[in-house]
């Protein structure tokens, strides 16, 4: 056997040294990549719940107001009712009439390709039943029912600033079946009065504290309810509105529109229409004399064009459409929206990467080290729907 | 007979293994920096529609006479807007998507909340905003192309074309409307 001298003890030192160097260096290096290993991949899907918040939410606000765009009463759905309502609207949990809430939104469209659109031949009360149709002009041809399908859901609106939602449950020969999906009503529409293929779309914030659950919601007015993005813990909505009061562009009696730069004619002078006095509505009154019709709105803001941030109690005193006692009343200034601002906030899903509750952090998370944490997320902006836009 | 490694074979494996710890770890780096950039851009690009909308959102019309109504005072920079102090549709000047030019331009944090306009980015600007707005030359001079530039302040890499990488840009149109 040969003899081994072994290390000495200088190269036993060296060794050892330049070993602990690499340990050390690669263990900080690791503890670093595992703390991005973390939370990187929850930062990223942090970003995309943002970003599919904003664009849900975004998209369907930017079309509020689209209306028919054939036959009578064609036009922006401002011209005869409000299509964007600081409300729950639809057939199950529909917030009451004249209700505010910050954190809820709801807007009407008629879906922007072909959407079916014609008027009614019968008198139609506010309930479920069966309406016949009108085959006007624009209807597709040889079609008894003028393009609308079972599944559908339908505004019909008249002139008085009413309207009420409905879904077709079967459709044929010049007739539908229709579901009421609002709040009960007393409008009864006149044969004539329009029905077109529109959506309703409300979002807002679920908060329940007992279970963590944190979601942006949509509700389509009638039956779905589902959640669109989870840990959304913040959601504001902010109106800004016209601050001219509507403007009567041409006598009441001219068979088309637009009548208004904005809002529902009022009925002609000797026509009372709804609770209102005879010639006047919610946006519009006769002077003192009762020969012309005058704005009932006022003006906001300082005497000049840019718009007016509406605040709760302009949206909830008055004067109502179509009237003060509709149950279906909406606030008279809600047609003066032009531009919303959308506040939107997310949350890390991981309460490991969430510390205590503050400005960071809507709701505590159990993370003790700062440098783990990733602070809630928050967007600001802002829709200007393109059919709100009258005179911008 | 094996004398096992000598101490120069075992530093230069240490080496090697070093060297490549380290070449790894870059990519977790890469990645981060990947999903900032990305952040990035999704901030700039909503904050630009952002200016859009309020651009979109200011008189430019006739009224029922026929007068023309445009709006060239509304400052954009605060939230609420304010109905004087600004410039409104009024045209911007030739430079302004790449100076800081008060009325065209706007700082925001991190959250992309206003810090205001003027010419100088306060401490905690995330986001610089600027827009120029042109008149067409069209037939009655009544429509406004818009252009709108959000460049992150963090990122002083500039990529061809003096582009940043998560800067965005948005352009649009906007026409007189009757009443």
């Amino acid at each position: 056997m040969q003899d081994d001298p072994g290390f000495s003890i200088v190269e036993l030192l060296i060794a050892m040294a330049v070993t602990l160097c690499v340990m050390a260096s690669t263990l900080s290096l690791v503890s670093d990549v595992q703390r991005g290993f973390a939370s990187e991949g929850e930062r990223a899907d942090m970003q995309q719940r943002l970003r599919v918040a904003t664009d849900a939410v975004s998209g369907d606000l930017l079309m509020a107001g689209a209306g028919a765009f054939q036959g009578t009463r064609a036009g922006p759905l401002d011209f005869f009712f409000a299509s964007v309502l600081p409300g729950r609207q639809g057939a199950s949990g529909a917030d009451v009439a004249g209700t505010f809430k910050a954190d809820t939104v709801t807007v009407l469209y008629v879906p922007p390709a072909g959407a079916a659109q014609t008027t009614i031949r019968q008198s139609l009360s506010p309930q479920s039943g069966s309406v016949s149709l009108n085959i006007d002009a624009g209807c597709p041809p040889n079609d008894s029912v003028c393009g609308f399908a079972a599944g559908m859901d339908v505004i019909v609106y008249d002139d008085t600033a009413s309207y009420d939602t409905f879904r077709v449950t079967s459709a044929q020969a010049g007739s539908l079946q229709l579901q009421h999906t609002m709040l009960d009503g007393t409008q009864s529409y006149a044969p004539g009065a329009k029905i077109v293929e529109a959506a309703s779309h409300t979002y807002y914030l679920k908060a329940a504290a007992a279970t963590d659950t944190y979601q942006l919601m949509h509700y389509d007015g009638v039956s779905s309810d589902v959640a669109v993005v989870d840990h959304v813990v913040g959601l504001t909505f902010e109106y800004f509105g016209e601050p001219y009061p509507p403007v009567l562009l041409k006598p009441v009696t001219e068979p088309t529109g637009p009548w208004t730069t904005y809002g529902p004619k009022p009925p002609a002078r000797d026509v009372r229409s709804t609770a209102y006095p005879a010639g006047e509505n919610c946006a519009f009154q006769l002077d003192a004399a009762g020969l012309q019709h005058v704005p009932r709105l006022g003006f906001l803001g300082d005497g000049t064009m840019t718009l007016v941030k509406l605040i709760e109690t302009q949206l909830t005193d008055g004067p109502w459409c179509p009237d003060g006692t509709s149950p279906h009343r909406y606030d008279a200034d809600l047609l003066r929206i032009r531009k919303i601002g959308v506040t939107l906030r997310v949350e890390a899903a991981l309460t490991a990467l969430r510390g205590p509750a503050g400005v960071l952090f809507s709701h505590a998370g159990t993370s003790r080290a700062a440098s783990r944490w990733l602070p809630d997320q928050e967007v600001r902006f802002e829709v200007a729907p393109r059919n709100l836009n009258f005179g911008r | 007979m094996d004398r096992g490694f000598s101490l120069i074979e075992v530093l230069v494996a240490m080496m090697v293994t070093t060297v490549a710890t380290v070449a790894l770890a870059q990519l977790s780096v890469i990645s981060m920096r990947a999903n900032y950039v990305a952040r990035a851009t999704t901030f700039t690009t909503v904050l630009a529609a952002q200016k859009m909308e309020q651009l979109r959102a200011l008189a430019w019309a006739s009224d029922p006479s026929g007068a023309e109504m445009s709006d060239t005072s509304t400052d954009t920079t605060v939230v609420p807007e304010r109905s004087s102090g600004g410039t409104g549709l009024s045209p911007s000047p030739a430079d302004a998507l790449v100076t800081n030019t008060p009325g065209y331009c706007d700082f925001l944090d991190a959250n992309g909340r206003t810090l205001g306009g003027g010419s100088t980015p306060p401490a905690n600007t995330a986001y610089i905003r600027r827009w120029a707005i042109e008149p067409l030359q069209v037939p009655g001079n009544d429509a406004l192309a818009f252009q709108v530039r959000v460049t992150p302040i963090a990122t002083r890499v500039t990529g061809p074309h003096g582009r940043t990488p998560s800067e965005a840009r948005l352009f649009g149109i906007k026409a007189r409307k009757g009443t």
